[in-house]
């Protein structure tokens, strides 16, 4: 199987936190997890990107975090969830409009071989 | 799990100890708890579940730049570079100890025989009525034997731990099982240590006692004296000497980084005084009290009297240390 190169990725790992943070808050491991089964296990975002892009995001209000028990009955340790805000919906807007185009203009220069 | 955790130490052992890089540490030790306890409900392996966990955690570079940390980590790989810093190995650490031991031993019986010596000359002199031998001069002998045998063993002690001379010249790292090894060990020394220091203390305040007791055998209450204080001397002495060994290790990682707080909690907090004289008569306190004490005691040798100078000085001390030491809150 072709490996995704993290250099071609690295500019919209933002785009699929958000787009898992648009359904629900979620916390560190729920959000990789579920990024590796949308892909269909293609991508596994490893755990020092994932917390890069939080702190960066945080820092630019794209995302907000609070403590919180994953487990209802409140067992188990407190993890940090993160949650949208609106200026993360409207920068993931602006993301998926700016892939529209890559990948418009990158599909122009793919040359399908067999 | 722990290998996990070890490992997550290790990377993180040279960055700075801020609250950014603590909580960055755990959100990563979190993510690869979650991620291997997963993998183990799944039913894989101990070690596959390790290795997988390890092998996604990504680097530390990418993470550094968005934490603004890539000054810090760039400086600290080039002090490494320049001067790498010698990893302490469990071993090692045991190995130090055994003998941090040795010269504990060495110098304290070192010193109590150099204490005692003194005892000779007033021991021997006294009245045997033995007047084949000169006694004054067996006594003389044994006494330079003594402070001969003493030296030779203070010097010994010197040598003993030669080979561990680069812990202080070196910047040495121990990792945070042997940080905790070293801890545990010097806890369960602290007991050990607080007898040792009380019964020394002890013999050294009633070491006048033997002069009442034998007091109509002339001589053997001021040689037995000297011989409590050798006795004293060599407890305190030899306890706080492998106690400082413990800090000396405790104290290796660079307190800056997050390596330094392994160690955190177990090394007292320096002592902030309210003043440069504060500090001077705290630092000077006892030391001077041991004086007054003996110069009161000779001068008078009313030892049954003077030793009233401990509990009282004692008491003062409280007083001493509530005007001349902030509050540590």
């Amino acid at each position: 199987m072709v490996e995704i190169s993290s250099d071609v990725i690295r500019g919209y790992n933002d785009t699929m936190i958000l787009y898992i943070l648009s359904n629900e808050p979620s916390y560190g491991y729920n959000i990789s997890k579920q990024i590796k089964a949308i892909s269909e296990e293609k991508y596994s975002i490893k755990e020092t990107t994932l917390y890069s892009a939080f702190t960066r995001m945080e820092k630019n209000g794209y995302i907000e975090s609070f403590v919180a028990n994953p487990d209802p009955e409140g067992n188990g340790k407190k993890r940090t969830y993160y949650q949208i805000t609106e200026n993360g919906k409207n920068y993931y807007k602006a993301k998926c409009d700016e892939w529209e185009v890559t990948k418009d203009v990158i599909q122009k220069f793919i040359h399908k071989v067999d | 799990m722990e290998t996990i955790k070890n490992y997550l130490e290790s990377m993180f052992a040279n960055l700075p100890n801020t609250e950014e890089v603590r909580k960055a540490k755990n959100e990563l030790l979190q993510m690869m708890e979650d991620k291997y306890n997963e993998l183990i409900d799944e039913g894989v392996a101990d070690n596959a579940a390790i290795g997988t966990v390890i092998s996604e955690f990504g680097n530390l570079d990418e993470l550094a730049e968005d934490l603004g940390l890539k000054e810090e980590i760039e400086e600290a790989q080039e002090m490494e570079s320049e001067n790498p810093s010698v990893h302490i190995s469990l071993d090692d650490v045991k190995s130090f100890i055994t003998n941090r031991t040795k010269k504990a031993a060495f110098l304290a019986t070192g010193i109590m025989l150099i204490i005692s010596s003194i005892s000779c000359p007033i021991l021997f002199s006294a009245d045997f009525d033995n007047d084949q031998v000169n006694m004054p001069a067996l006594g003389a002998l044994f006494m330079f034997l003594f402070i001969g045998i003493g030296i030779g063993l203070i010097v010994y002690s010197s040598f003993v731990d030669s080979d561990w001379k680069f812990l202080k010249r070196q910047p040495c790292q121990i990792d945070m099982n042997t940080a905790s090894y070293v801890k545990e060990r010097r806890r369960s020394f602290e007991a050990v240590r607080g007898i040792c220091i009380s019964i020394g203390v002890i013999l050294c305040i009633i070491c006048w006692v033997p002069n009442i007791m034998f007091a109509q055998i002339h001589n053997i209450g001021p040689g037995v004296m000297f011989i409590l204080v050798g006795v004293g001397v060599f407890l305190i002495v030899y306890a706080n000497k492998i106690s400082s060994g413990y800090n000396i290790l405790l104290k290796l990682n660079n307190a800056k980084t997050i390596a330094g707080s392994y160690t955190k909690g177990s090394l007292k907090a320096p002592v902030k005084y309210v003043s440069k004289t504060g500090e001077f008569i705290v630092k000077t306190y006892w030391p001077t009290i041991t004086c007054l004490y003996l110069i009161l005691s000779f001068a008078t040798f009313q030892w049954g009297v003077t030793w009233i100078i401990w509990p009282i000085a004692a008491v003062a001390h409280n007083a001493v240390l509530i005007n001349c030491v902030e509050d540590q809150d």
